[in-house]
């Protein structure tokens, strides 16, 4: 029984990752209907920000984490306005703005490569590393951060979503951004909120996983697992990239657990085949014809 | 009709303004007997395995610098030609055909994985040119599974099979452990062939597997299957992977409560080690190539620090040796041919920082070689880890 609470406490903890990871995706999607695969550079360069935050002025984690956040935000603003403010004035298909984003992913990888370097970085010890134990049960100071931290943000973007006027325009924007556009929405501004959000997100994310495990140019990798985990929720929805990610962390780390380790991905992936096949707008995603 | 015409004509200028540059191209790289004689290096410049290969090309490059200030070979310079492969075997297909093809190399040293120096061979073959791994042990890169030899792979490392048998060995008779568990890479030869040859001595020797858990390279969290190596309760864990890996999954074992020894292979030693999981690994033990202290490798080391500033890797020694085996059988051969070179590489005996290495004709390995045994401990002085030389271990 130990093994099995161990087990789902760890798979929990990976799931809070992806979920911090897979709402930027949501987001984005939500109102460009892409997705955006520069959001793995942007949480790679979320976890190099907090490093250095850390590292060169002598602050508080909470600042660096304050600081990772706003600059990855303000990184995802200036993305999209060079890799998809173009395309979106020219009414580019999608397919283009998929193109850019994996370009702006690879620059993003080389950009640090060349100037920081491919080594690995650690982050300095912020916190006791001793783990927390019930009986044979360790939990890692850093994952109950991890989920407190993770949860505090997606209830801040909830919070901004549901009851601000912003959040209105999101949601209506979400609907149809040209329906929004007729009704007086600058669209445009909203597409400016939501890459800042998305990057605030990616930043918080970056930090953390760098944290936990290390920091290098290809974390960004990572964020292929939560893509995966925002289309299984339903992109587009916040709460189901949130139930993706972490149905997602739990399906990997017990099948790992009761079947075998080295087929994980396989039976992972296998099941969100099935489980698109039989619902391809994801668990909890909107049918796309009632979307447009 | 007319814009036909003109493209066709464009189309012919770009290919014949093409052929001429390939001619002065290669009128250029001649074998005159002035020319400088070409070294090939490939290795990961970029990537996980960057750390090692950047060291390695460095390396290369100060023994290169070294050789043409003394007066070259031959009378004749050497010139290094580094390509990257990204730790990526197909890429470094595509380098090895650029060495061979473009830049006509007479051998290349490197790469710094198994994987990549795997999937040259064929290449090698086609061009006739030699290749020289440095810490690629994956055993089927020189000889094949129907004990055929690669005629142009050689290495100067021991192999998999050998290093998880020395592992085995010094697990069950030195430190007496009955009750082993294994994590490995599913996606590495290298870690596949490590454990292979564990599990088989360490069985022949009395002891259990109690627990064999596998990830896959690039994955972040390893908690899972430490839960279920944790239930199992083993005396030492084998972690026969790469130091980015063994870091992150020696935390999260610790993170479990799991107390059993941690061992490992030559994929560990590297700086970023011990700044990622130092506290961790203090205890576990190593098989590597030679011994950090021994007074053979002080001299190199320092050169190195001296040129670049910082600590040089493993990979630094064992490209060190390969270049010498090569110099030596380029000096042999009397000329820069990578035919009479290759059959000149198991000819010679050099004594390296390593050992005195001596290519086996049936095997292309280094023959005779002992690996040595390292333990990981924190300095009280310093205050930070290091590998205390246990002693040479040979598997029998």
């Amino acid at each position: 029984m130990s093994v099995f609470l161990q087990q789902l406490i760890n798979g929990l903890s990976i799931g809070s990752i992806y979920a911090l990871m897979a709402v930027g995706y949501s987001l984005v999607y939500s109102i460009l209907n892409f997705s955006n695969f520069a959001h793995g550079g942007v949480i790679m360069l979320g976890a190099y920000i907090g490093l250095y935050a850390l590292h060169l002025l002598p602050m508080s984690f909470l600042g660096a984490l304050v600081i990772a956040a706003f600059g990855a935000g303000l990184i995802a603003v200036v993305l999209e306005k060079v890799a998809y403010s173009p395309l979106r004035k020219r009414n580019a298909p999608s397919l283009y703005f998929i193109i850019s984003a994996m370009g702006a992913s690879i620059f993003l990888e080389n950009l640090v490569i060349a100037t920081i370097g491919p080594t690995f970085k650690t982050y300095p010890q912020i916190f006791n590393p001793i783990p927390f134990t019930f009986g044979s049960i360790s939990v890692s100071r850093i994952d109950v951060l991890m989920f407190v931290i993770a949860a505090i943000s997606l209830a801040i973007l909830v919070f901004i979503i549901e009851k601000t006027k912003v959040g209105l325009a999101i949601r209506a924007c979400s609907y149809s951004s040209r329906g929004s556009n007729l009704m007086g929405v600058n669209v445009n501004r909203i597409i400016f909120v939501i890459f800042l959000l998305g990057g605030m997100l990616a930043g918080i994310a970056g930090m953390l996983f760098g944290m936990k495990y290390t920091v290098y140019p290809q974390i960004g990798v990572i964020t292929n697992k939560s893509f995966i985990a925002a289309v299984f929720g339903g992109l587009g929805s916040l709460p189901g990239a949130v139930v993706g990610s972490l149905l997602l962390g739990l399906i990997e780390t017990l099948s790992s657990a009761y079947i075998a380790s080295q087929y994980r991905d396989l039976i992972a992936f296998t099941l969100l085949i099935v489980v698109l096949v039989i619902r391809p707008s994801g668990i909890m995603g909107k049918i796309t014809e009632d979307k447009a | 009709m007319k814009r036909k015409v003109s493209l066709f004509i464009s189309i012919m200028m770009v290919l014949l303004l093409a052929l001429t540059g390939c001619g002065g191209g290669s009128s250029g790289s001649g074998d005159a007997a002035t020319d400088p004689i070409k070294i090939g290096w490939i290795g990961s410049l970029t990537g996980d395995q960057a750390p090692w290969g950047k060291c390695e090309s460095q390396t290369v490059q100060m023994l290169i610098d070294e050789t043409n200030a003394a007066g070259g070979i031959l009378g004749r310079q050497l010139e290094l030609v580094a390509l990257d492969t990204k730790g990526d075997a197909n890429e470094a297909v595509n380098a090895v055909k650029r060495l061979v093809s473009q830049d006509k190399v007479c051998a290349i040293l490197g790469p710094n994985a198994s994987a990549q120096a795997l999937a040259i061979t064929g290449v090698l073959e086609s061009a006739g040119v030699s290749d020289i791994a440095t810490v690629a042990t994956n055993p089927k890169i020189t000889v094949n599974d129907d004990g055929s030899v690669n005629e142009y792979n050689f290495r100067v490392c021991f192999t998999d099979p050998y290093q998880g048998a020395v592992a085995a060995g010094y697990a069950a008779d030195i430190l007496k452990y009955k009750k082993a568990a294994i994590l490995y890479d599913v996606a590495s030869d290298y870690s596949q062939g490590f454990m292979q040859y564990f599990i088989e001595t360490f069985e022949a020797k009395g002891g259990t597997i109690v627990a064999k858990e596998a990830f896959k390279a690039g994955d972040t969290d390893f908690r899972p299957q430490l839960t279920k190596i944790k239930k199992a309760d083993p005396e030492v864990i084998l972690m026969p992977y790469y130091y980015k890996e063994v870091a992150l999954s020696a935390n999260q074992a610790r993170d479990l409560g799991i107390k059993a020894t941690l061992m490992g292979g030559d994929g560990w030693p590297s700086d970023t080690l011990f700044e990622m999981a130092g506290n961790s690994l203090e205890g576990s033990y190593v098989v590597n190539h030679f011994d950090y202290n021994d007074p053979d490798v002080k001299p190199l080391t320092e050169a190195y620090i001296a040129k670049y500033g910082t600590t040089p890797e493993i990979n630094c020694y064992m490209v060190h040796d390969a270049y010498k085996v090569l110099l030596a059988a380029i000096e042999k051969a009397g000329n820069a041919d990578p035919q009479a070179i290759t059959d000149a590489l198991t000819q010679v005996e050099v004594k390296g920082v390593t050992g005195t290495i001596k290519l086996g004709e049936k095997t292309h390995n280094p023959e005779g070689k002992e690996a040595a045994i390292q333990k990981i401990q924190l300095n009280p002085e310093t205050g930070e880890f290091e590998y205390a030389f246990m002693q040479k271990y040979g598997a029998n």
